[in-house]
């Protein structure tokens, strides 16, 4: 599957050509650290006034390269792929390679950065339990009822929440029962005959 | 195979495992560890410098270093919340397969701090709505809009409680005329 750059894209890219390679290294390095951390415009600055070009260049420059590394990642192109995309830009064969490293090195940890992207809801953290046994209350002395009390800690992006919950013995015997039969359906035929279809 | 230390349960695999990584370091070294160990358990801080440095020797990596202060976490809470004496964690241990310099060094260490670690389990215990404070004050009413000799004494008392699922403090003010009062002391005693 061939990768198709606006024209926009491509005339940012284009500045790429007019520096060295050993630059566009560097740049290829940036971009890559902008994806695991985020951007910091100084940089385009101190860059701009080493080359004596533009901070507005620099900053196209290595956006187009984080672009053009997300893409490629996203669809999980062929090294074959990657080049023929890259080729319609009309660089060097020196920096059709240094793009194919780069490509190639960073594939695995851009694709993890992007499956975090994707919207969630809150997950399991943690699962505090307490057993009590209520002896007696204003109303009625000489009980003896059991309950288990839970604090289930869930955590949605950087958010932490917990919710507490209570119930007792037999109910949770009937939720543990109908968990573990939610984890069987996984070894049914049906759901292993999709699996393996998946893989 | 039932383990005390693991509740009366299988020992879990993993923890099988990692016997293997604690026997290539020097039974010197795993003592130091535990201690750094116990020192985490009880919030006292772990010194992952002191902890790499002791490390080094058996040539560990990231990975085992992890796996390392993982096993002695577990074996060292889990012998102290099912209450298990040193001589039995012992020769639980030998029987999983650590070698007896190691199994002796971490009993040591596990019975000094046994009841410190015990406390320590016991505050971490779920609890929910901590009252945090009481203040109270009385007050005397002398007349009000609808009344012109009003003459009674009320308690106005503020409760700062812990909120069991935001961890936050609420504070709750409650006025109570005295009668009402004198009910909520004599059945809660």
């Amino acid at each position: 599957m061939l990768l198709v750059l606006s024209e926009e894209h491509k005339e940012h890219l284009g500045f790429l050509s007019e520096v060295d390679p050993a630059v566009v290294g560097e740049f290829g390095r940036i971009a890559v650290e902008f994806l695991k951390k985020g951007s910091n415009p100084k940089i385009y600055e101190g860059a701009a006034r080493k080359l004596n070009v533009s901070s507005e260049s620099v900053q196209h420059g290595v956006e187009g390269l984080m672009y053009l590394l997300t893409e490629s990642s996203k669809l999980m192109i062929s090294e074959v792929d990657f080049q023929d995309s890259v080729l319609v830009l009309g660089f060097s064969e020196e920096l059709n390679q240094l793009l194919l490293q780069l490509y190639l090195e960073n594939r695995k940890e851009i694709r993890q950065i992007l499956g975090k992207l994707a919207p969630s809801l809150p997950h399991y953290h943690n699962l505090e339990w307490r057993l009590d046994v209520q002896l007696a209350s204003r109303a009625l002395r000489h009980q003896v009822k059991p309950t288990v009390t839970l604090k289930l800690h869930l955590e949605d992006g950087a958010k932490r929440s917990a919710r507490v919950l209570q119930t007792d013995p037999a109910t949770l015997q009937h939720l543990i029962h109908e968990l573990e039969r939610a984890l069987a359906e996984l070894k049914s035929s049906h759901c292993r005959r999709i699996l393996r279809n998946i893989k | 195979m039932r383990f005390r230390f693991c509740g009366d349960l299988d020992c879990p695999d993993w923890v099988l495992a990692e016997m293997s990584t604690l026997a290539r370091m020097s039974s010197v070294k795993m003592k130091l560890l535990c201690v750094q160990v116990i020192k985490d358990l009880l919030d006292e801080g772990i010194d992952y410098d002191k902890v790499s440095k002791l490390t080094s020797d058996a040539k560990f990596e990231s990975g085992d270093i992890k796996a390392s202060i993982a096993v002695l976490s577990f074996i060292l809470s889990s012998a102290a919340k099912h209450d298990v004496d040193s001589d039995s964690l012992s020769s639980e241990l030998q029987q999983l397969g650590l070698p007896k310099e190691h199994t002796t060094g971490l009993c040591k260490s596990y019975e000094d701090k046994h009841s410190a670690l015990q406390e320590k389990l016991r505050e971490i215990s779920l609890r929910l709505g901590r009252l945090e404070a009481v203040n109270w004050r009385v007050d005397y009413t002398l007349s009000s809009s609808e009344l012109k000799q009003v003459n009674e004494p009320t308690v106005q008392l503020k409760l700062q409680a812990q909120d069991p699922e935001t961890d936050s403090t609420q504070t709750t003010v409650v006025t109570i005329t005295a009668d009402k009062f004198r009910v909520l002391l004599t059945v809660n005693r």
